[in-house]
C-alpha cells in the first residue's frame, strides 16, 4: 500500500538524475529491491505509471532486480540464501545475520 | 545508487538524535487494525504513568478516537491523521515532536497506523519496534508478514484469552516467530483479563529507564 509513496520517491530520484544530467528524458530506471523489502511489484508498477504522467518520465519504464535474502551466522561465518526466512544457523548452533535482502535502490537512471 | 526511502531514512537520523539529546527512548507500536494496539496501550500507561514520564503520538487515518481515548488517561497525545497514508513517515513525526516537550519525556510511544506491510520498511527515528499480533487473527501471520516480526524487538500475542475459541497454534507461532528474529522477546497477554501485562510493563520499563 505505501507502493504509491515509494514510485513519488523514485521519480523525484530519477527527475533530481536527469537535472544533474541536463537531461530532458528518462527512459528506465533501474531498481534493487531486496525480496524482504515489503513491496508489491505490480502496484508499485501501476503506481510509477500513474504518477509519471506528464513528466520527463512519461515514458520511462522501471527495471527491476530482485535481490535473495542471505545470511551470514554469526558463529561459523557461512552464508546461506534463506527462502523460509529461518535465521537459525543450518550447520551450527549460530544466529543468522542478515546481509542482504532488505534493498530499496535506485541503480540508475537512463536519460537522455 | 540511491535508497529510495533516503529522504524519509534522512529525517528519521535527525529525529533519533533528537531523541538521544532529549534522553527519551522512542517506541515505535505496530499491528493490525483491531489487533489492540490502543487497548494494550491504555493498560500499558495506567501501569506505568505514575512510574515514569509517558508522552504518546497517535497515528490514524481519519479520526482521534484513539487519542480521546489516551488522553482520557492522562497522559500528553499527539494526533497525526494521514488522510488515507497507510504509514507514519519521520517527518510527520518530526512535526509532532514540536508540540511535545521531549526533554521532559522518558518514553515516547508512537502508535503506528493499524497495518502490518508499510510501517515496518519508514524508520521513524525510534529506539525500537514493536508489534501487536492478536490470537484472532491467525498464526500464519508471522511468515506472512516477515519483515515487521523481523524488524521487531518484542512480540506481543494479545487476546490471548481466545485461543480456546480459534485454531491458532501457540507453538507454531512461537516457532516461526523464533526462527524469523532469534532473539526476539515475546509476551502473551489479554488486555481484557489483564493477564501477561505485568511482564510486559516491565520489559519496557528495563527499555525506557537505563
Amino acid at each position: 500500500m505505501h507502493e504509491a509513496a515509494l514510485a513519488e520517491n523514485i521519480l523525484n530520484i530519477a527527475f533530481d538524475a536527469a537535472n544533474q544530467n541536463h537531461a530532458k528524458k528518462i527512459f528506465v530506471v533501474g531498481l534493487t529491491l531486496g525480496e524482504l523489502a515489503g513491496v508489491e511489484v505490480e502496484a508499485l508498477r501501476l503506481s510509477f505509471d500513474v504518477l509519471k504522467k506528464n513528466s520527463p518520465a512519461e515514458d520511462a519504464t522501471l527495471k527491476i532486480n530482485r535481490v535473495p535474502c542471505r545470511a551470514t551466522c554469526n558463529k561459523c561465518g557461512k552464508t546461506f540464501t534463506l527462502d523460509r526466512y529461518n535465521f537459525f544457523c543450518p550447520e551450527c548452533d549460530g544466529i543468522l545475520i542478515l546481509q542482504s535482502g532488505r534493498e530499496l535502490l535506485v541503480d540508475f537512471v537512463d536519460c537522455e | 545508487m540511491k535508497n529510495i526511502l533516503g529522504a524519509n531514512d534522512e529525517i528519521a537520523a535527525l529525529n533519533r538524535q533528537m531523541f538521544a539529546q532529549s534522553g527519551v527512548v522512542v517506541m515505535n507500536l505496530l499491528g493490525s487494525p483491531g489487533s489492540g494496539k490502543t487497548t494494550l496501550l491504555e493498560k500499558t500507561l495506567a501501569r506505568l504513568a505514575d512510574k515514569i514520564k509517558i508522552a504518546v503520538i497517535e497515528g490514524d487515518l481519519f479520526t482521534a478516537r484513539d487519542a480521546e481515548r489516551i488522553e482520557r488517561t492522562g497522559v500528553d497525545v499527539i494526533q497525526i491523521n494521514t488522510a488515507g497514508g497507510c504509514h507514519l513517515d519521520a517527518p510527520m513525526i518530526q512535526k509532532a515532536c514540536a508540540s511535545l516537550n521531549l526533554s521532559e519525556t522518558q518514553l515516547l510511544i508512537v502508535e503506528n497506523v493499524g497495518n502490518l506491510v508499510c510501517p515496518a520498511e519508514f524508520d521513524i527515528g525510534e529506539n525500537f519496534k514493536a508489534t501487536v499480533l492478536s490470537i484472532t487473527e491467525g498464526d500464519d501471520k508471522p511468515l506472512k508478514y516477515p519483515l515487521i516480526f523481523k524488524e521487531s524487538a518484542a512480540v506481543v500475542l494479545n487476546k490471548i484469552d481466545l485461543l480456546e475459541f480459534t485454531n491458532f497454534n501457540l507453538q507454531a507461532a512461537r516457532e516461526d516467530l523464533s526462527t524469523l528474529h532469534p532473539t526476539i522477546k515475546i509476551f502473551e497477554t489479554s488486555c481484557t483479563r489483564g493477564t501477561g501485562l505485568d511482564a510486559w510493563t516491565d520489559w519496557l520499563l528495563s527499555k525506557a529507564v537505563r
